[in-house]
């Protein structure tokens, strides 16, 4: 009697500590609200967790990208690329990320519950290197593109393009090349020394594979290029002996907006000449924060430096006063206005196109900081919400049924003893959820399978313990003698199946990923809350019956 | 009280020709399916690759959807259908394409997409899931699927041959491969495509396959111990038959939950449920037709030490820890 009291003691100490664990509690979250800001609130919650695969989200993981120059320090690296990408997703507002670093040269982002997957992508891996660099006005361009092309050429970079290029012939080309010429020789032969050779050169390089495609801009050191041509002259401007034949000290950068010419002309990019050495860059900036643009509409984003880079910013633009001073966002001219005076610790850029969104994200990285290394993705993987919230329906449905099928079968076949096995089971399903949430454990899609199918295997154990005890009754043993040997005698098989059920799981936590970590987690966890209530439940409510009773009735099983 | 198969006395290893035939025949037919089309489908997690899965608005045909990847160039996809007429899946296995993707995963998923919102429209549907797994990232997964495999068989063949006899352990073993060759057969030929989750399905079917075995040999190990002159053949005989009640009932409470998982659970999980349901009858027949006559061979190769007598049987088979639990 005394050791039963202990027994329902124990039981109903579990089942406090279950509940206790699986009460809603007052958690933190971060919130959206309509407006689209995010605020801090405390909701009530029911502490187990959902896996990204069931309440939608993303999972990204990055790796330092060294197709353009290898990167010395991996270690110390991708340690300050975690700071800058945790910086940015917890400014990005999404309740309950994870930034991560796994391995020596990997991290892990899981944003759950993310809608605008291909922005917060975006945001994440997007260098954000700032630069501010003034605008070549010395017609450098003009003064490189003979030996630029004679580059292409010689070394048959052009082959692919140029090919079609002739077909077409003089309709595309030419009124191209056309404008250009009648300009370079204009400007050109204005300020060259070189006259004998300038005109034979743009005679000769008129087809060539930079000049019939690039257009003179509205100020020195700004040109146009076809929105069809930027990509293959992104291509050539990439090889290296390419940019050797560009003048010293400059370089040549792409806007990073496209421009809708006159309707029927088709759409234009920018492209600057600027000097390579920026003024300053992104490092000293201390905060930055969109807003829209007053004067001109569309949006701006404005920007502060620290006192260091705003006597630097003041120093430089002081001597560039009337030139005009380029934007450069990861090699990318945003914008190039005239610097009118000497600008301080406070500027603005003004963004060509794009919603308060682009603002707002522009501002985010800024503040968050660049990358200190490219970064590229080596996984990512998309679950909406709708499909999550399916799958835990669908999966909720799964189990009710799985739960109502057993039940039939075991009180079909086991009677009373079947219905107190049922009432193990329940107890085992509760156990099962309230140590995953008192463990933090998440619970993921197959983690509802094996949830599912442990309800299958759980009632394993009972079906050995009942087996046996019928085994002993039909020896004629009493019903407590009966029960006590039938315990007794399932005992070594169901420990040898829970232990090798516990090896694999185990193995599959270690040498599992994402979903089917979570799967091993509850696979463990169930066959331990299996074993307390198959052998432990099971038993006392059995000695219950017994106790009620007095051991004189059949057992009913 | 309500019973079924008890007290049988079925024969049972007396089939065992014949199921080894039929199960060699089944191994057979996978194989060859192996060796005329190849191996199994792995998905983008193992390969590499790309898999979107879209929702639209309208029913629509998958042709449309093959049109506008093909218009922008982007071939060596498969677009197939996934559930309703509404929802489709393209996967972009392709070696070329795979290989892009090592510049960064998400290039061919760009790709996609806008190839997608340009020729169908935007607000025609919704992306409900993407996987885009860079090489590397896929053969990091496919080495830790194996060695998970592997490492799952080894840590089983030494807790049984510590809590058993080795040749137990082996028999359970050789019983454990021939459920992962027998359900990559089923796989291959249902076209399943073998996913994380189709792994994580194939290694819990391993341990259940294994828990069936383990139920039998315990009951083996009992027998033997009163089993007198009788023959191992017999002693597996009759610990057959004497959980054979057990096994019914286990293996259809199991069989409903997995059932309930294939029908109702989603096609997302159907795969996982597939191998489930599959590996319910393929764990019982290995439980008797394979680790049962594999254990007997290995008796008749390497016989125990004085088969003879009793108290020398019960000994030799008697395992140290146990022995103690059950005769305590």
């Amino acid at each position: 009697m005394n050791s039963l009291r202990s027994r329902l003691l124990l039981i109903a100490a579990a089942i406090g500590l279950s509940v206790f664990a699986l009460f809603p509690r007052n958690t933190a979250v971060r919130e959206q609200t309509p407006d689209g800001t995010f605020v801090e609130t405390t909701k009530r919650l029911w502490p187990l967790k959902y896996g990204l695969d069931l309440q939608g989200g993303m999972h990204l993981a990055l790796e330092i990208d060294e197709s353009k120059g290898a990167v010395a320090d991996k270690k110390d690296a991708i340690g300050r690329v975690l700071t800058t990408v945790r910086n940015r997703v917890d400014q990005f507002g999404v309740s309950e990320p994870v930034v991560q670093q796994a391995g020596d040269d990997r991290i892990i982002v899981e944003l759950p519950g993310i809608d605008d997957q291909q922005r917060a992508k975006e945001l994440i891996s997007t260098a954000a290197f700032l630069q501010f660099q003034i605008v070549d006005k010395t017609n450098a361009l003009e003064k490189s593109l003979p030996r630029m092309d004679a580059v292409v050429r010689a070394r048959g970079l052009d082959v692919a393009v140029a090919a079609p290029g002739a077909a077409k012939g003089p309709s595309a080309a030419a009124p191209l090349s056309g404008l250009l010429s009648g300009d370079t020789t204009k400007k050109a032969g204005a300020d060259s020394a070189k006259a004998a050779v300038a005109p034979d050169a743009v005679a000769k390089d008129a087809n060539g594979a930079f000049t019939r495609a690039i257009q003179p801009g509205q100020f020195p050191g700004q040109y146009f290029v076809k929105e069809t041509d930027v990509k293959r002259l992104d291509g050539l401007l990439s090889d290296s002996t390419v940019k050797a034949a560009i003048a010293p000290g400059k370089v040549i950068r792409f806007g990073s907006d496209t421009i809708a010419a006159a309707p029927g002309q088709g759409a234009y990019r920018e492209l600057y000449v600027l000097d390579s050495r920026p003024i300053i860059t992104g490092e000293y900036l201390t905060n930055a924060k969109p807003n829209s643009n007053q004067l001109e509409g569309g949006f701006i984003v404005e920007f502060e430096f620290n006192a260091e880079g705003g006597r630097i910013f003041r120093r430089e633009t002081g001597k560039h006063i009337r030139d005009n001073m380029a934007v450069v966002l990861d090699d990318r001219v945003v914008t190039a206005p005239t610097i009118n005076s000497a600008i301080g610790r406070n500027g603005q850029i003004t963004l060509g196109g794009g919603t308060l969104q682009d603002a707002q994200d522009l501002a985010l990285v800024l503040r968050a900081g660049a990358l200190p290394v490219a970064i590229k993705v080596a996984e990512i993987r998309n679950i909406g919400a709708s499909l999550g919230q399916d799958s835990i329906d669908k999966g909720k449905l799964a189990f009710g049924i799985a739960i109502m099928m057993v039940i039939v079968i075991m009180v079909g076949y086991y009677r009373f003893s079947g219905m107190v096995a049922c009432v193990a089971l329940a107890l085992y399903i509760f156990f099962t959820l309230a140590i995953l949430a008192g463990f933090g454990a998440t619970l993921t899609l197959p983690g509802l399978a094996g949830l599912v199918l442990g309800v299958g295997i759980a009632v394993d154990a009972n079906v050995l313990i009942f087996e046996r005890i019928r085994e002993e009754m039909d020896r004629g043993k009493s019903a407590r003698l009966s029960i006590d040997e039938g315990f007794k005698h399932a005992l070594s098989a169901i420990v040898d199946t829970s232990v090798a059920t516990i090896l694999s799981g185990a193995v599959l936590y270690q040498y599992g990923t994402g979903p089917v970590r979570g799967f091993a987690v509850t696979l463990v966890v169930g066959v331990a809350a299996s074993l307390f209530t198959a052998l432990f439940v099971t038993r006392t409510l059995l000695l219950l019956w017994l106790d009620r009773t007095g051991g004189t009735k059949p057992l009913s099983i | 009280m309500l019973r079924i198969f008890h007290n049988t006395k079925y024969d049972f290893i007396k089939w065992w020709k014949v199921a080894a035939i039929a199960t060699i025949a089944f191994m057979a037919i996978g194989l060859a399916s192996f060796a005329v089309t190849g191996g199994p489908n792995y998905s983008v997690e193992f390969t590499g690759g790309t898999l979107v899965q879209l929702k639209f608005k309208q029913p629509t045909d998958a042709s449309k959807i093959r049109a506008a990847l093909d218009g922008a160039g982007i071939k060596g996809a498969e677009v197939q259908q996934y559930g309703g007429a509404d929802e489709f899946t393209i996967r972009a296995q392709d070696k070329e394409l795979v290989a892009s993707q090592a510049a960064g995963a998400d290039k061919v998923e760009d790709q996609i997409r806008s190839a997608l919102s340009k020729t169908l429209g935007a607000d025609t549907y919704t992306v409900a899931r993407t996987e885009s797994i860079g090489p590397k990232v896929g053969e990091e997964l496919s080495r830790r699927a194996v060695l998970a495999m592997v490492l799952v068989s080894i840590a089983t063949l030494i807790y049984l041959a510590f809590r058993f006899e080795w040749r137990f352990g082996v028999a359970a073993v050789v019983g454990t491969l021939h459920d992962t060759i027998i359900t990559l057969a089923f796989i291959k030929l249902l076209h399943l495509e073998v996913s994380l989750t189709v792994v994580a399905a194939i290694l819990t079917l391993l341990g259940y396959s294994m828990n069936d075995t383990i139920i039998i040999f315990d009951r083996v190990r009992e027998n033997l111990r009163t089993a007198g002159r009788t023959s191992l053949h017999d002693v597996l005989n009759r610990s057959i038959n004497d959980t054979l009640p057990r096994s019914i009932m286990t293996h259809a409470t199991t069989f409903a939950a997995s059932l309930a998982l294939l029908l109702f659970a989603g096609e997302v999980i159907r795969p996982f449920a597939w191998v489930m349901t599959f590996g319910i009858f393929v764990a019982t027949f290995s439980s008797i037709y394979v680790a049962g006559p594999v254990l007997l061979w290995i008796e008749q190769k390497f016989p125990r030490k004085a088969a003879s007598g009793v108290a020398a049987r019960a000994n030799d088979v008697k395992p140290k820890r146990a022995g103690e639990a059950v005769t305590r």
